[in-house]
């Protein structure tokens, strides 16, 4: 059994969730098990968040801004 | 001149940078604007570029 | 209006009619969703125009992957079926749009408008027909444009350079200057591009970035990096990222051995034979204005220069020979952004200038029904599911997604659409929310950045409340980038419809925030910027506050005689000062300075007082900040203790005068950068080549015998100026280069001054006995700038001139809203950048000042006044300030006042800093409060 880990990313509107969009329309692939959370900031991300999702089972998280 | 038609549209010929900031000014304070671009898409030469001085933003 | 080009303009300033004919497009740009099934299957592949060459395109096909209209287009020379009927016809098969149409017709449209503006841009030079460079025949010799294309992440070969020709990795390349630039005898383009230096620099560091141990040599006559911040770039160019700068102009390129390889010869700065090779050589190519533009040109029946772009005057420099027929950007003479997106602003102060009793004529304002209050109800979720055609249902078992959605807490209505975004399904969207009673919708489409304003206006159009909508993209960050696995893709399309309802069961009604606004301006500074500003906003019709300092209008303009194209200036900073004093509309308060400030954009308060106590309280909506720059007085050069040394300005005066020392004068130096591009003054002042090569031309036009010498670093007459320097050079002005490590040495001898230099050409030093030296001096910051800039919480740079918020994009705007920056207060500049940056300032203004109110988006911060106990750490990491501290008093009598935080929305941006820092939840951000983001993280990992 593989493991796959479950990924959450926390997105600026401005860069970084837009950068995402573009990934989409250059069709890149990558892998699925990332969800992206739209912020209108990195900056927004509270240190509660990070740590409410690491608590209820995420692998991993990005906050990319 | 006070009594003279004066029509309250404009029109721009050029779709890239430059003729962009004309028509969103204008049509930001009051004016219908007809922006007429040769090409199939606005955005000029800029949209080519890839990165531009001085913050190596993407130019897009 | 697309593909579609002005034949014909008809009538006068106020009321043209214009012809426009506009090409078949073959695609229904309604029914085109951009989907891209039509260019994958289309057979014919062509060059791409947009990677200039370097990639192919489609027959079928969107110029790039972010136009605006995201629509396709068919390309008719190139496509098969339109060549031949009843070939091929792919396309149409797999549109599932419908959206081709080979039946497509050109159309003629008359259009009735009150002005025309003019930006048709430029075209690159194209280098093949002056063979010498090898363009066009071998391979390995490329334009700055398609190096441009080469390092694009979105280019043909995604950003990895590499030779054309074989495709191996590049090593070592050079750039060569001028190409089809200050060149009469291969291209007749004497002029300078302008550009081309500043972009070659950025290419070589920027292809250094990307190619570790990259070799670039950049070849170039004059290094002309004149505008803001470029003196920095250029000198960190060749200390930090070690790119190679030779002063040579190279004439040509020729093939070395039978691999690609290529070979450059010249002669070197100590008059040596070199010889060279490289892997790759780029063309810096100059711009030129197209043959369809100067056919348009005539059409229009505007005036042209000897250069082939518009005529204007330095003091209108968006006007056409033609009343009502306006022009920017480069076919006003060549320019980089900044100064065309001024240019267009300026264009449009110019055109509302015109048109002022027509404002808001044509303009409408869509309504919309009363909203309906949800905040008691229970959240009724409906989730709308899009195919995009098979964009998404191609990959996505979007049916398995609707049934799956059905499931979900709170969600009482499912249904799919072809295409979400289409009209018909806005009209359907908005039906449904009214039929089953929705106060909460879901939409699994695409991007909320590029379609959730028209879902919330659809909501809006149902009565709905427009921000009670989430998006699920499962488009963009799903069925795209998942491609090859089907079941993945649609347990995560189930995930993020099933994060989105769950976001948006927390989603309350924000109501609109709009701020009038107080419709006057002020404008500080009264040189010609200020003015220029002043009188072009009270020309609009808007009312107008002039404070300067001193006693007297005119500014810096009062010490100069003529602009480079020759045009007097005190008459013209006359008639300006006549127009301003005039207006009724403009309120002059000369004496007066800015002492202090409150309010922000809309609702300005400045407090002006005059230097014997007297002050005054104006109330604005927007502020323009023109308050210029001084003149630098040397310390070098003998300045201030040989008499025979003075300043370019001095000059000026004691010339004009026909002072005997100069009419007895017959050799004359001219030494430039006295005090700019040097360590504490990295920057260029700009204007000085050409005020001292002007100087020069008048002194041996006076008398040709004269000795006059120009001593440069590099001679930086860009763009149409270069004529002045050829004509100098004609007339027998001697130039001579020095460098900054070989600073002239000048002392004083008897009557005369001993000027001494290293001459590169005789490759000795070189005494000159000079009667006069001219030195050009630099441009200097207002000393007190920073604390004007403190008033407006407005940035001053490193030099200490005024930052703008965006140095491409935003140039004449402040980060802080309502606020604006026009002249030198901003950059050292000629008269008609000036010109040009004041009417951008008050076009930028009177977008504000048209308006009664401003609407905010309602994103914003907002106080919970149950948990915030004024510890105030976000009031420091706010980038807005939009926080202050204030004393709350106490709720019940004797009860304790404590401190708590205030948001101003009008400056507060959405941004959430407070909120990511805020210990006690005291601060959230409506739309994205911690509730919501953390409903969305338990979705996403509930699985």
């Amino acid at each position: 059994m593989s493991f796959e880990p479950k990924i959450i990313a926390f997105c600026c509107n401005w860069c970084s969730y837009a950068a995402a969009d573009l990934a989409g329309t250059a069709r890149m692939q990558y892998p699925h098990n990332v969800r992206i959370i739209r912020v209108m900031c990195s900056g927004m991300v509270h240190p509660e968040h990070v740590m409410d999702a690491l608590g209820q089972g995420a692998d991993g998280v990005l906050v990319l801004g | 001149m006070l009594d003279t038609k004066k029509v309250g549209s404009v029109m721009i010929v050029g779709g890239g940078v430059t003729g962009m900031q004309a028509a969103l000014d204008l049509a930001d304070s009051g004016y219908y604007v007809y922006l007429v671009e040769k090409s199939g898409a606005i955005g000029g030469a800029m949209a080519q570029l890839d990165k531009t001085f001085p913050t190596n933003d993407c130019s897009m | 209006m697309t593909l579609s080009e002005v034949t014909g303009i008809a009538g006068v300033a106020g009321d043209f009619t214009v012809t426009v004919k506009e090409a078949p497009r073959y695609v229904d740009m309604d029914k085109c969703i951009a989907c891209g099934a039509c260019t994958e299957k289309c057979p014919k592949k062509v060059d791409s125009e947009y990677n200039a060459g370097t990639g192919k395109r489609k027959a079928i096909y969107v110029k790039y992957a972010q136009a605006v209209p995201l629509k396709y287009q068919i390309d008719p020379l190139n496509c098969i079926r339109l060549q031949k009927p009843g070939a091929c016809g792919f396309c149409e098969k797999v549109c599932d749009a419908g959206a081709i149409n080979f039946d497509d017709t050109e159309k003629i449209h008359q259009i009735n408008v009150g002005a025309v503006v003019l930006a048709p841009g430029f075209e690159a030079y194209d280098p093949k027909d002056a063979q010498v460079w090898g363009y066009g025949t071998m391979p390995n010799v490329i334009t700055a444009m398609q190096l441009e294309r080469y390092l694009s992440a979105s280019g043909p070969t995604e950003g990895h350079l590499v030779r054309p020709s074989d495709g191996k990795p590049v090593n070592k390349v050079a750039f060569l200057q001028c190409i089809g630039s200050r060149d009469e005898n291969l291209c007749g383009n004497g002029y300078c591009s302008s550009v081309c230096c500043m972009y070659a620099i950025k290419e070589a560091v920027i292809a250094k970035d990307h190619v570790p141990g990259l070799s670039a040599s950049i070849f170039y006559m004059d290094m002309r990096t004149h505008g803001k911040d470029f003196d920095k770039y250029l000198e960190r160019a060749r200390e930090d990222s070690g790119v190679r700068f030779v002063r040579c102009r190279i004439n040509g390129v020729e093939p070395q051995g039978t691999n690609g390889d290529l070979r450059l010869h010249y002669i070197n700065e100590r008059g040596r034979q070199v010889e060279e090779y490289y892997d790759m050589v780029v063309l810096s190519v100059g711009l030129q204005t197209p043959k369809h533009v100067l056919e348009l040109a005539h059409t229009a029946g505007i005036q042209l220069t000897a250069d082939k772009f518009a005529a204007t005057s330095d003091f209108s420099p968006v006007q056409t020979s033609q009343a009502g027929i306006f022009t920017c950007g480069a076919f006003a003479g060549p320019k980089d952004i900044p100064q065309s997106v001024v240019e267009g602003s300026a264009a449009a102060a110019a055109v509302a200038d015109l048109l002022a009793p027509a404002r808001h004529q044509l303009s409408t304002e869509a309504t919309f029904p009363t909203e309906k209050d949800v905040s008691g109800d229970d959240p009724r979720i409906g989730v709308f599911v899009c195919h995009c055609g098979s964009n998404i249902a191609g990959v996505v078992d979007v049916k398995a997604v609707e049934d799956y959605a059905a499931t979900l807490p709170n969600v009482v209505y499912v249904e799919r659409n072809l295409f979400s975004c289409s009209q018909d399904t806005q009209e359907q969207i908005t039906k449904r929310i009214q039929e089953k009673d929705l106060n909460r919708i879901v939409i699994a489409a695409c991007t909320p950045r590029t379609h959730e304003p028209l879902f919330r206006e659809t909501l809006k159009a149902a009565g709905l409340n427009e921000y009670l909508v989430e998006m699920a993209n499962i488009r963009n960050h799903n069925s795209w980038v998942h491609v090859a696995d089907p079941a993945k893709a649609t347990a995560k399309a189930k995930d993020l419809v099933r994060m989105a309802a769950a976001k948006v069961t927390f989603g309350t009604s924000l109501k609109p925030i709009s701020v009038p606004i107080t419709q006057k301006g002020l404008i500080i500074g009264g040189g010609v910027a200020g003015m220029t500003s002043a009188l072009n906003l009270a020309e609009q019709g808007f009312e107008v506050h002039l404070v300067e300092r001193t006693e007297i209008l005119g500014g810096n303009a009062l010490y100069l005689k003529h602009t480079w194209s020759g045009e007097h200036i005190p008459t013209q900073v006359a008639k300006l000062v006549d127009k301003v004093v005039w207006n009724d509309k403009i309120t002059i308060h000369k004496g007066f300075e800015v002492s202090a400030v409150e309010g922000f954009v809309g609702n300005f308060k400045s407090t002006i007082s005059s230097k014997d106590g007297v002050s005054k309280v104006i109330e604005h909506g927007i502020g323009i900040v023109a308050t210029g720059a001084n003149i630098y007085t040397p310390d070098e050069y003998g300045y201030g203790s040989i008499k025979r040394v003075v300043t370019s300005i001095e000059f000026d005066k004691l010339h004009e005068l026909k002072e005997k020392t100069i009419k007895a004068s017959h050799s004359f130096v001219f030494i430039q950068c006295v005090g700019s591009r040097e360590t504490d003054h990295m920057y260029c002042s700009k204007v000085c080549c050409t005020h001292s090569v002007q100087s020069a031309i008048e002194l041996k036009q006076e008398d040709p015998s004269r000795n006059v010498y120009i001593l440069y670093r590099d001679m930086r007459t860009y763009g149409q100026r270069e004529a002045l320097y050829r004509q100098a050079r004609k007339m027998g002005v001697i130039f001579i280069n020095y460098e900054l490590h070989g600073k002239p040495l000048v002392s004083e001898n008897g009557p005369q001054v001993d000027v001494e230099v290293w001459d590169h050409v005789l490759h000795r030093p070189l005494k000159i006995k000079a009667d006069m030296v001219i030195l050009a001096a630099a441009i200097r910051p207002k000393s007190d700038a920073a604390d004007l800039g403190k008033l407006y919480k407005i940035p001053v740079d490193g030099d200490g001139f005024f930052q703008e918020a965006h140095a491409k994009l935003r140039p004449v705007d402040f980060s802080t809203d309502g606020m604006f920056v026009a002249g030198m207060a901003h950059y050292p500049k000629p008269m008609e950048e000036s010109v040009a940056q004041a009417l951008a300032a008050s076009a930028r203004a009177a977008t504000l000042l048209s308006k009664f109110e401003v609407s905010l988006d309602a994103v914003k911060a907002t106080v919970d006044p149950e948990y915030c106990d004024g510890c105030a750490l976000c009031v420091d990491v706010c980038p807005y300030n939009a926080i202050t501290l204030v004393i709350k008093e106490a709720a019940v009598e004797g009860g304790q006042a404590h401190k708590i935080i205030e948001v101003n929305k009008a400056q507060c941006k959405g941004c959430g800093l407070c909120q990511g820092t805020c210990p006690k939840r005291g601060v959230y951000i409506a739309g994205f409060t911690m509730k919501q983001i953390s409903s969305q993280i338990q979705a996403a990992l509930a699985v």
